[in-house]
């Protein structure tokens, strides 16, 4: 019950950031329109967009509960309970960007494996939740997040993709699938993309718990011994 | 509204009863009355009145000694407790035992260690040495911070009622009533953000308070509290105390020690430890 709380509590106060939502939500379409012209670059850039956005504001949310969590934590609350609820909620929102921008492409382009760039938008937005969420535990200030959120997002824009760097990029899988989407390349590429996907977000939200599980733990004190009076 | 009825109302809202609060409302304004003078200029702003005199009734006559309730079971018991961070020792050999129905201070300079002390209560901190026995249900109000900015005051209720296990429903009902006592209304779509720092505060006492628990631990939560807040702190520490509750609160306003049962002075443990 925590957790849906949580998600739910969570997803009110990303709403609540206007300005941050709205600066958000319109960065993957400034990325899209640079490269509208190309098909594959544009996805490309669509979906590493997706990725900062999503992580970004995850971070934020993160970071906000800074304060909460211990208190939540000593009222009773499971640290999954509150940090899964959190993963659950940016998640969805993950989702819903991916799907706004899945049928803005499905408007404006013309790709013979449409389901694919699906998947590729769907895994980036599902991977970014528990990214965002890990950076936001190890990296206590936003700006320091951010940050590094843009050197990874850059990073991962700028390594060839046939390379080791690019590999061991979080969002290297949208890149593989993409490729497979759009270039027409063996199915070896979706089922590399995918297994990298599964991985990354595996271990991105087994780390976060790890994190927080360590951050957020209690003394466990034994209660007092009752006495006769 | 005029001065009367502002007063009137305002004591209804502090708990008075309605007869009450209208014989009290009349003997107030027939006590202006006779010295010819307006009530507002005589007694001051009606809210702060009204709070001043509900302090006043609750308070035992001079000379009588204040009703107790019999300690009971021992809520939280400190033997030795220490911290050190690297090299540094913060403070080492601290003993403490809270019953129930007592209040504990702890007080000392600033830096002292009065804060990680009490998070080592909460079971936040680990100890360095020494050993803690508490109780399970337990609350605790930081000194600032422990809410969510964007939240409303009812949502942050939800949130810490789905914590200890209660339904929204019911932890909205305890939070709603658990303000008024602090002679808070929480808003419904005011997020936290917007409310002043002594707001906050009062927030901050109800999320401690919410679940219930058997010991509370508190840190300096009256900052930026008007006196009549102040006032209405204290008379909810006392209630507390009379409910059987321990109540560990951390502060330097040495003139309400009178109000506690135990004092423990962290800058003398400290001052030992140096």
């Amino acid at each position: 019950m925590t957790a849906l709380v949580v998600a739910g509590l969570s997803a009110r106060e990303v709403t609540r950031r206007r300005t941050a939502m709205l600066l958000v939500i319109s960065l993957p379409l400034w990325f899209y329109l640079v490269r509208r012209d190309l098909t594959g670059q544009s996805m490309r850039m669509l979906t590493l967009g997706i990725a900062w956005a999503v992580s970004t504001l995850t971070l934020f949310v993160v970071n906000a509960s800074r304060g909460v969590d211990p208190r939540l934590r000593v009222s009773g609350a499971s640290v999954a309970g509150i940090i899964g609820g959190r993963l659950i909620a940016m998640s969805g929102f993950g989702v819903l960007l991916a799907t706004a921008y899945l049928i803005l492409v499905a408007i404006d382009q013309d790709i013979q494996r449409f389901w694919a760039i699906a998947v590729t938008m769907l895994i980036t937005a599902l991977i970014a939740a528990p990214f965002g969420s890990l950076v936001g535990a190890l990296l206590p200030r936003e700006l320091e997040g951010a940050l590094a959120l843009l050197s990874v997002c850059a990073v991962q824009m700028l390594a060839d993709p046939a390379g080791l760097t690019a590999k061991f990029m979080p969002f290297w899988s949208g890149r593989e699938i993409g490729t497979y989407a759009v270039d027409g390349t063996g199915i070896e590429f979706l089922w590399r993309g995918l297994a990298h996907g599964a991985l990354v977000w595996a271990l991105c939200t087994g780390l976060t718990l790890a994190v927080f599980a360590r951050r957020l733990r209690l003394a466990r004190y034994p209660e007092p011994v009752p006495d006769s009076r | 509204m005029n001065w009367p009825q502002r007063f009137e109302a305002e004591l209804v809202r502090l708990g008075v009863q309605p007869v009450v609060a209208r014989r009290l409302t009349a003997d107030t304004a027939a006590q202006a009355g006779e010295h010819d003078a307006d009530p507002d200029g005589f007694f001051g702003p009606a809210h702060l009145y009204a709070r001043h005199l509900v302090a006043e009734l609750q308070t035992p006559a001079a000379g009588t000694a204040p009703e107790r309730c019999v300690p009971g079971q021992v809520m939280l018991q400190l033997s030795g407790v220490g911290k050190r961070y690297r090299r540094r020792a913060v403070f080492s050999g601290v003993d403490l035992t809270v019953r129930g129905g007592e209040v504990a201070a702890i007080v000392g300079a600033n830096g002292c260690g009065k804060s990680t002390l009490l998070r080592i209560c909460a079971g936040l901190t680990p100890p360095s040495c020494g050993t803690v026995h508490r109780t399970r249900r337990v609350g605790f109000v930081p000194q600032d911070g422990g809410t969510a900015g964007w939240l409303t005051a009812e949502e942050h209720f939800t949130l810490f009622g789905a914590a200890a296990g209660m339904v929204p429903r019911k932890a909205i009902s305890t939070g709603t009533h658990l303000a008024s006592l602090l002679a808070w209304r929480p808003s419904r779509v005011q997020p936290v953000q917007e409310l002043s720092g002594g707001t906050r505060q009062k927030l901050n006492l109800v999320l401690g308070e919410l679940h219930g628990p058997d010991l509370l631990l508190l840190d300096e939560p009256y900052q930026g509290f008007d006196q009549g807040s102040y006032l209405d702190f204290w008379r909810q520490v006392r209630s507390w105390r009379d409910a059987g509750r321990a109540v560990v609160v951390v502060t330097h306003l040495l003139h309400e020690l009178q109000n506690v049962d135990h004092v423990l002075d962290l800058g003398a443990v400290a001052g030992r430890v140096a």
